[in-house]
Formats: structure tokens, sequence, C-alpha cells
């Protein structure tokens, strides 16, 4: 008779599910316990929060052609950093694909990037700015790096992703190595490769807009000093022009992407 | 003139293990139409591999089309259009629509850094349009070659074969995932296109009794060695079964 057993594990498994509730309510009672944070500050703080929001109405539009400006230089940020992420990704991107190299390089690539995915952008850039200086340029080589642990796994994804047979097929037919790389590995997979650069250019723009904070250049920059010296009717209006400008990317984007199976 | 010599060819995939191939002699005139037969495992890939140009390590002397090949290189682009291959697998680009599938068949014949851009000339294109009409796709050039049913799908690769203007073509097991109505219009296809320009055809399958009305000649082939060799009417039952059963003596008188 095995009825007794399986009541066991059936006992078990409900032992071990409390103990795992019993650990994340411990966890959570242990982040709340804090008594700095006070819960009650939020309920008090209601009408500070709506005389906050009513000193951004009406936005101060005299800070337009500054909030154009410096969100042009963002973009610019975003675009260059994005083009130098997808030349290092090419690179690692070949090298850290397993159907092209062996694992003594395509294992230690591909830690690195994972390294390289974990170190925040905002930290990477306060290093960029403290080996070149303030301005644009920290913020390129940040996003460039700081992108590259995710583009090149892409790229590397959808490198392993090339079936064989229509490349080796192309080789019979009389293709030279350039040609079978053009006509049968590169169309598998550049609707591939073209989505995700797009998706880690909108990442990169989205992300770079906090690089001012740190002296790299753009929008964060004024976004900072704004709030810092409570002038929200002017935050307002660089609030407006980076929405503006992120949603305009993201409809061309999708617009782009809708057309890329 | 033989389209294929072959002579002492021997090979395995590691040194260790026993024979996958071992041909003391085998030689096909030029404008036959030769099927291979055999259990999975028996060498007939590894046969049209080495055939194809794409085997590396193997011993011997082989002679296909008037060219020497040299086990430890890939033979040149020039030699390469001339044979053909049509895959098990179709192996076509997927994502890439019929005319660019066929087009690719044109490939050893154009310049490699001309070809970067992915303009063909007019006669490629014209070419490439006569192939896909001759399969009965001219139709569908525009779709994409993943929306399609397999049999289309051995169809363009067929027409791509096509496209290479081959004096040889070498059909790997192409009917073994079609239905036996599409295997049959597969199987006339091909049996037209070499009759009509005098290319030499050899393929593999496990279905002889279905592709021995198109065949002049059948070779079987057990552990990577030549079991049986002569006219599909001197294949029947017994030595059929002797063959997928594994037995080694089944030479034809």
């Amino acid at each position: 008779m095995s009825a007794p057993r399986d009541y066991e594990g059936i006992r078990r498994s409900a032992f071990g599910s409390f103990v795992t509730w019993a650990v994340v309510a411990a966890v959570l009672i242990w982040a709340a316990a804090d008594p700095e944070l006070e819960l009650s500050r939020l309920a008090e703080s209601g009408p500070r929060i709506v005389e906050f929001l009513g000193r951004m109405v009406p936005p101060d539009l005299s800070v337009l052609s500054v909030a154009w400006a410096s969100t042009a230089e963002t973009l610019r940020i975003a675009i260059l950093g994005t083009v130098g992420c997808i030349v290092l990704s090419i690179g690692f991107g070949i090298l850290g694909a397993q159907n092209l190299t062996p694992a003594w390089v395509h294992v230690p690539v591909k830690a690195l990037l994972a390294v390289i995915r974990g170190i925040p952008l905002i930290l990477v850039a306060m290093l960029m700015v403290g080996a070149v200086g303030l301005g644009a340029l920290p913020g390129i080589l940040a996003i460039a790096f700081h992108a590259t642990g995710m583009l090149a796994k892409f790229y590397s994804e959808a490198i392993e992703s090339i079936a064989p047979e229509p490349v080796e097929a192309l080789e019979s037919a009389g293709a030279s190595f350039v040609q079978r790389m053009r006509f049968g590995a590169w169309p598998q997979i550049a609707p591939d490769i073209l989505r995700d650069t797009l998706f880690r250019f909108e990442m990169n723009l989205r992300e770079s807009l906090i690089l001012g904070i740190v002296g790299a250049g753009g929008i964060g920059f004024y976004i900072q000093t704004y709030v810092r010296s409570f002038q929200y009717d002017k935050v307002a209006t660089l609030a407006l022009v980076v929405i503006a400008i992120i949603v305009m990317i993201e409809l061309v984007n999708n617009a782009l992407r809708r057309r890329l199976r | 003139m033989d389209a294929v010599a072959l002579k002492s060819i021997s090979f395995a995939y590691q040194a260790t293990t026993a024979a996958a191939l071992s041909v003391p002699d085998l030689r096909i005139p030029q404008g036959q139409r030769v099927a291979l037969i055999g259990a999975s495992g028996a060498g007939k890939s590894t046969l049209m591999r080495l055939l194809d140009g794409r085997l590396r390590g193997w011993q011997g002397r082989a002679r296909v089309l008037d060219q020497e090949l040299d086990p430890t290189r890939r033979p040149p682009r020039a030699w390469r259009r001339q044979v053909g291959f049509i895959f098990q697998s179709y192996a076509l680009v997927e994502r890439l629509d019929l005319h660019a599938n066929v087009l690719n068949g044109r490939l050893g014949h154009i310049s490699p850094w001309a070809s970067l851009t992915g303009r063909f000339s007019p006669r490629d294109h014209q070419i490439a349009h006569a192939a896909l009409a001759e399969v009965g796709l001219a139709d569908l050039a525009g779709r994409r070659v993943d929306r399609l049913s397999g049999g289309q799908r051995q169809r363009v690769a067929i027409a791509r074969c096509l496209a290479q203007e081959p004096a040889m073509i070498l059909a790997d097991e192409p009917i073994s995932s079609l239905d036996p109505e599409t295997a049959a219009t597969v199987l006339q296809l091909l049996q037209a296109i070499v009759r009509q320009r005098g290319a030499t055809l050899i393929l593999s399958s496990h279905q002889p009794q279905l592709i021995a009305p198109h065949v002049d000649r059948f070779i079987a082939m057990d552990a990577g060695r030549i079991v049986f060799d002569g006219r599909p009417a001197d294949l029947d039952e017994e030595r059929l079964a002797a063959i997928y059963k594994g037995a080694s003596d089944v030479r034809a008188a």
C-alpha cells in the first residue's frame, strides 16, 4: 500500500510552502520595520502633493528653447551611444556565439557581457565623467558600454539561431564565403537584429535622460537644476518635451518593428 | 564520359570508428539516373556529400565532372555551381520570398563582390523566373517561403538547383518528408528536368518502389559498402528485404 507515503509527501510539501510564505512575510516585515519610515507621512502629505503639482501649472514656456536644445543633445547621445554599442555588439556578438567560436572564447565573452549588464548605467556614467570630463562624450561612452551588455547578448542569440542548412546549400551552389553570409545567413536574422537594435535604441534614449544628473550631458542636467531650485513650472515644460520625444520615437519604432518579421 | 569515377574511396568520421564509406570502384556515366538505397546510416548521405565536394578527410581518388576532388579543400566555385544539391530539409532561407531563394542558385555564376548589393542582372532574374515557372510556382514568386507547404518548398529547392544550370543533380532523400502524391510529382519533375538537360541524377530514398520507374540504376548500400548495383528490374522483393536487413551478400550477378 502506498497511500501513507503519498500522504507523507503531501504533508511535507504543505509544510514546505508554509516555510516559503513565512520567509516572504518575514522579509516584508523586516523591510517595512525601519523606524525612519513613517507611512503616516504619506497620508499627511496629501495637501502638499496637491500644492506641489499645482506649482507645475502653468508650465513655464520660457525654457522651451533650453528644453529642445538639451533634449536634442540627449537624443544625440542616445543615437551615437547606440551606434557605439552596435559596433561593440557586432564584435562581441560574433565572439559570444557558440556556433562560431570555441567554448574558451564564447563562455568568457558571455560572462563578461553579464558583468557589463550588472553595472548600472549611472555608475558607468560617473566613471566616464571622471575619465574624460563633463559633457556629451562621457554620456555617449557610457551608453555604448552599458548597452553592449544586452545588445551583444541578443546578437549572439540571433547568430546562434542561424540554420546551417541554407548556408550549406549556397556553398553547394558555388557561393563564396561573403555571399553565403550575405544571402544565406544574414536574411535569416536581419529582422531580429534590426528589431533588437531598435528596442535597445529606445531603452538608450530613456536611460540617457538621467545622464545629465552626473554631468554626462543632456536634459537631465536641467531637470535636476530646476527641481533643486523648486522651479516646478520649468520642470513641467522639460517633462512635457521629454514625453513628446519619447512617445514620438516609440510610435516610429513600433511602426518599423511591425514590418520586421 | 563518366560523370562520376571513384577509385578506392574510404572514409571514417573518426579514426577509431568503422568506415562510413568504402567504395573500391564506382562509375556513373553522364546522363544516367541513379537511385541510392539502403538503411539509415548506410553511407548514402556521406557518398553524396563526397560527390558534392563537401566531405573532407577521405582517401582514394574521386573524379567528378572532370574535376579531381581534393579531400583537404573546397572545390572551386565554377565546379560547385555545376553540381546541384537538393536537401531533404529543403535548406531554403525561410524569411526570403521564392524568387530571392531561387536567385541564390545564381550566386555561383556572379562576382562575389558585385553581388553584395543584392542586385542581380536581368538575365539572372530571367533564369530564376523561368526555373520557378518550370516547377509551377511562378505565381507565388513574391511569397515568403515560410508560408509554403512541404511539397511547395521542395519544388522551390528544385528551382534553385535549376537556376544553377547544373550538369549533375544530387538529391538527398528529396521525397522522404512528402506525401505519396506530392512525392510522385516531385519525382516526375526531377526526371523531366534531367532528361531535358542531359544531366546526371543521383537520388537517395527509402522508397525503392516509388522511385523505380524514374531511374536507370539502383545502387544499394550497407555499412558504407555497395551491396547491390544493377537495373531496377533486378531488384526483387527478396533482395530488397535483405538490403534493409543489413545483409552484405546481395551483390548482383
